[in-house]
């Protein structure tokens, strides 16, 4: 009956498609012109580009999984002085984008920098800045990008522990096992599932990263196809280069979702689940919890927020010529008209997905929310490529006028890739609401008498509507830290606080980043707090 | 010409490509009258109440309602367009509303053709549903929701209603006053209902006609008189375990012959020739105890039932068989010991196969 060709089975199909179209784009113009990529390989600097990137990866990884796991561990577990304050005060590192943790590390350690003035201030004049340690390059970029992202590690390996089964611990102190041993047999492999989906979600950030690497100037294979693209304006090449990055992504990306159907399935043995009792540290014990945290949430957050504040105040010259309010503004203006498509889309794709039940628009989808594996850089240049090829091979053929300015440099091109890039989180995010609703309430609506469009606009939407929000949050917080692609696409004069930052810093002008900075990390805080709730679910909602 | 209210006929009934049940018909000939259809866990009850919902399609065969095709291989009017009401056995209220809210979302269907107006505070009094009005789904219990949704279709004042194992969540000290309740209910409003069960007592109980599905067909479609007293197939003995099945020989108009048990008497439903050998359908209530009997069996098990006892004895050639004592009775007799039964056996309705 309800396994019909309709209107909604026509728009999901549509929408996935559109959102598939940059991928296919990358693979074909690889097939183009095989006849040179080795000379290319061997010409360039190629190998320096996987390996920096590799390096980059491990390094993060690392990092992360220390910070994450360590944290969520602390939290979840035991009970001490600002243990509430900090559960969700470390996810607010997501507030600072790699690239401006990078200008906060380098401004401090820089010579003559903030440490120097601290130090002078504090001991007097003296040549303090060969003492001082310098963060830049590749350790730099290993440090800013793990404080930045390893929330994510933190998130899931968290929710991974509170549903752990306090019988399994219990179990550990049966069998006579120290914390110590408890911790690695019992309660790391039990979570690994999550913590591995935490750190592909780091992975494929940190190969997509390009405001930091490139502040750095180290050369990874992102920053590699910027500069093909914006250096020696080469497509073809760049899109070679971004070939073997998604190659890599994939197997990350699979990597993911095979662990990710593990975590899945983990969480629904809720059995056993018993509200866990926190085990309350005392003494030394508990001042080390503290201590772990409290630099922790310093370092992630507290350090570039005074640091852009500090800046801020201290050139105060820097805020005359910034339109603050019309940054604000564009930034706004993108964050709410790409969170409306995302979520129309991701909701007429959702509901067509489950009324028309089709195999073919199953697969669709799953390959279409696979945009968020893709660096923006490789998303921003393959929608100008097929632009082109469209405008050239088809447009042009036909007759009409050039539709190259209706997308390249305008806003209408800008919202197509973040829709791209973002359609994952929209789509999983409402599909995640959806699972929630089981299909005899859709056949219950039937029988009372609701069409199709009535069950979805009486029905379903006021149940998705907290859903929705969390998804409008995401995307938001997406968009404000958005930079490659705003880089890119943007039209001619239109700035956000992403750009604007990135530009300063780029121009060698780093205390003008500062304000800017600010703004986004000030901004993208408001968003964090207004979502933690949702993000740190603590009971079994 | 006989036209019923609703009938289906030849359906086969499939779901997800496998064939549940094939080949029915059963009818149903006054609006008002209540059908409860009777099968194990699985067989495809639900099946059938979801086609006739039409949220799953037939392929073979027609269903119709108030003369007008609903499901065939060539039709299939949209499940909102046809005014039925299906209340799922699982929890299918609309989670983000309240029970009110809920129970309100099912009036609104239009429904000229109705002459009695159902009140929804009757409807919400006699399901004892009044103190949790204000409750979202998630905060009542499993037996609560299914009163509630229980509620919403009667609220929808539907042609048919649909119920699938309405009962199983209830507790078991309120269902039988919920019984007797929404059998009332069902017939002061008039409304046509098929229900799916797997408690025989409560089809019994609920049902003008009974239908009992076994092994993908409808086996019998009866009173629930016949379904009991004469059920059509050893199917359905087995299905409502209603005793067993012994070796025994036709010796004339009104007797038969057991090897261990002798002559037993009593009306044949189904005339057999002299001679022929039959399987006796043999019930716990149709053997007396009778200590002065010569037919002397062994007690191989006792169990008690609150109101009686059920012995199971064994005959000489092996056979169990179960009698029932009423719990007064003044001796019991323990394993092992003899047990006698009075002669001649007399059943009044002889089932044989």
């Amino acid at each position: 009956m309800i396994k019909k060709f309709n209107i909604w089975y026509l728009s999901s199909f549509l929408i996935s498609f559109i959102v598939v179209i940059p991928i296919i784009t990358v693979f074909t113009s690889f097939f183009e012109d095989t006849s040179n990529y080795f000379e290319i390989l061997k010409k360039t600097f190629f190998l320096e580009y996987v390996f920096n990137s590799l390096t980059l990866l491990i390094g993060v990884l690392f990092l992360t999984f220390i910070l994450g796991v360590g944290s969520a561990y602390i939290v979840s577990f035991y009970h001490f002085p600002g243990a509430n304050f900090f559960k969700w005060a470390l996810i607010l590192s997501f507030a600072v984008p790699p690239y401006i943790y990078a200008y906060s590390l380098f401004a401090f350690f820089e010579n003559y920098g903030t440490a120097f003035t601290i130090l002078k201030n504090v001991f007097g004049d003296g040549n303090y800045n060969k003492h001082i340690p310098k963060f830049d390059g590749m350790f730099g970029l290993i440090l800013s990008i793990s404080f930045s992202l390893f929330a994510y590690v933190y998130i899931l390996a968290r929710s991974s522990f509170l549903y752990q089964s306090q019988s399994l611990i219990e179990l550990g102190k049966n069998l006579g096992f120290s914390k110590f041993k408890s911790f690695y047999s019992i309660i790391l492999p039990s979570a690994r599932p999550a913590i591995v989906a935490g750190l592909s979600l780091v992975a494929m950030e940190t190969l997509a990263e390009f405001g930091a690497v490139d502040f750095f100037s180290v050369n990874t294979l992102t920053t590699g196809i910027y500069n093909a693209w914006i250096a020696f304006d080469d497509l073809a090449f760049a899109n070679r280069i971004s070939f073997f990055l998604l190659i890599f992504i994939f197997i990350l990306f699979l990597t993911e979702n095979l662990s990710r159907r593990k975590a899945k399935y983990h969480l629904e043995a809720k059995g056993g689940f018993k509200k866990k009792e926190k085990i309350k540290l005392y003494g030394s014990k508990s001042f080390f919890a503290f201590m772990f945290c409290f630099i922790l949430f310093f370092l992630s957050f507290l350090f570039p927020l005074s640091q852009m504040l500090y800046w801020t105040i201290k050139f105060p010259e820097n805020l005359n010529g910034l339109q603050i309010t019309d940054l604000l503004l564009n930034t706004l203006y993108l964050v709410s008209l790409s969170s409306l498509v995302l979520i129309t889309f991701a909701l007429i794709s959702n509901y067509g997905n489950r009324v028309s039940n089709k195999k073919i628009l199953n697969f669709l989808s799953t390959l279409s929310i696979s945009g968020y594996a893709i660096p923006g850089v490789i998303l921003a240049i393959a929608f100008i490529t097929f632009i082109a090829w469209f405008d050239e091979s088809i447009i042009k053929t036909l007759g009409f006028l050039s539709i190259k300015k209706i997308f390249i440099g305008s806003i209408l091109g800008l919202v197509v890739v973040y829709f791209v890039r973002f359609y994952s989180l929209a789509f999983n995010g409402i599909k995640s609401g959806y699972e929630k609703i089981n299909i005899s309430v859709d056949e219950s609506a039937y029988l009372l008498g609701y069409s199709k469009s009535k069950t979805f606009l009486n029905i379903h939407i006021p149940y998705l509507r907290n859903s929705i929000l969390f998804v409008i949050i995401l995307i938001s917080l997406e968009i404000i830290r958005e930079l490659p692609i705003t880089l890119i696409l943007r039209p001619f004069n239109f700035e956000t606080f992403a750009t604007t930052a990135y530009i300063s810093a780029s121009e060698d002008l780093l205390e003008a980043a500062a304000v800017p900075s600010l703004c986004l990390i000030v901004i993208a805080s408001f968003f964090i707090l207004f979502t933690s709730k949702y993000i740190l679910r603590d009971n079994n909602e | 010409m006989n036209k019923n209210f609703f009938e289906v006929t030849n359906a086969s009934f499939k779901v997800g490509g496998i064939n549940k049940v094939n080949n029915v018909s059963f009818s149903i000939e006054k609006e008002g009258d209540i059908i409860c259809l009777l099968g194990p866990s699985g067989i495809g009850k639900t099946t059938i109440l979801r086609s006739i919902a039409g949220l799953e399609k037939i392929e073979t065969g027609s269903i119709k309602l108030k003369g007008k095709t609903l499901s065939s291989n060539k039709i299939s009017i949209e499940p909102e367009d046809r005014n039925i009401s299906l209340s799922f056995q699982e929890n299918s209220l609309f989670p983000h509303f309240t029970v009110e809210e809920n129970i309100n979302l099912g009036k609104i269907r239009k429904n000229p053709g109705k002459k009695k107006k159902i009140s929804i505070n009757k409807i919400i009094k006699l399901l004892n549903i009044g103190k949790i009005l204000d409750h979202y789904p998630h905060q009542i219990s499993a037996g609560e929701a299914q009163r509630v949704s229980l509620a919403r279709s009667l609220a929808s004042q539907p042609d048919l209603l649909l119920l699938d194992e309405p009962l199983s969540n209830v507790d078991q000290s309120f269902k039988e006053e919920i019984q007797v309740q929404l059998k009332k209910l069902l017939k002061d409003l008039k409304i046509t209902t098929i229900i799916v069960t797997h408690d025989s007592y409560e089809a019994f109980y609920l049902g003008t006609k009974c239908g009992i599905i076994l092994n993908k067909q409808l086996k019998q479609f009866d009173d629930p008189y016949n379904v009991y007293h004469f059920p059509n197939s050893i199917e359905v003995v087995n299905f409502l375990n209603r005793g067993i099945l012994i070796p025994a020989k036709v010796t004339g108009e009104d007797s038969l012959e057991n090897k261990d048990l002798g002559t037993i008497k009593g009306n044949f439903i189904k005339h057999y020739k002299k001679g022929t050998d039959v399987k006796l359908l043999l019930q716990p209530e149709d053997l007396e105890h009778d200590d002065q009997s010569n037919l002397k069996l062994e007690v191989v098990d006792r169990k008690f039932r609150g109101t009686n006892f059920i012995y199971t004895l064994k005959t000489n050639s092996n056979l169990l068989i179960p009698v029932f004592v009423h719990s007064h009775h003044i001796h019991q007799h323990e394993v092992d010991e003899k047990f006698g039964i009075k002669r001649p056996i007399n059943i009044d309705h002889i089932v044989c196969f």
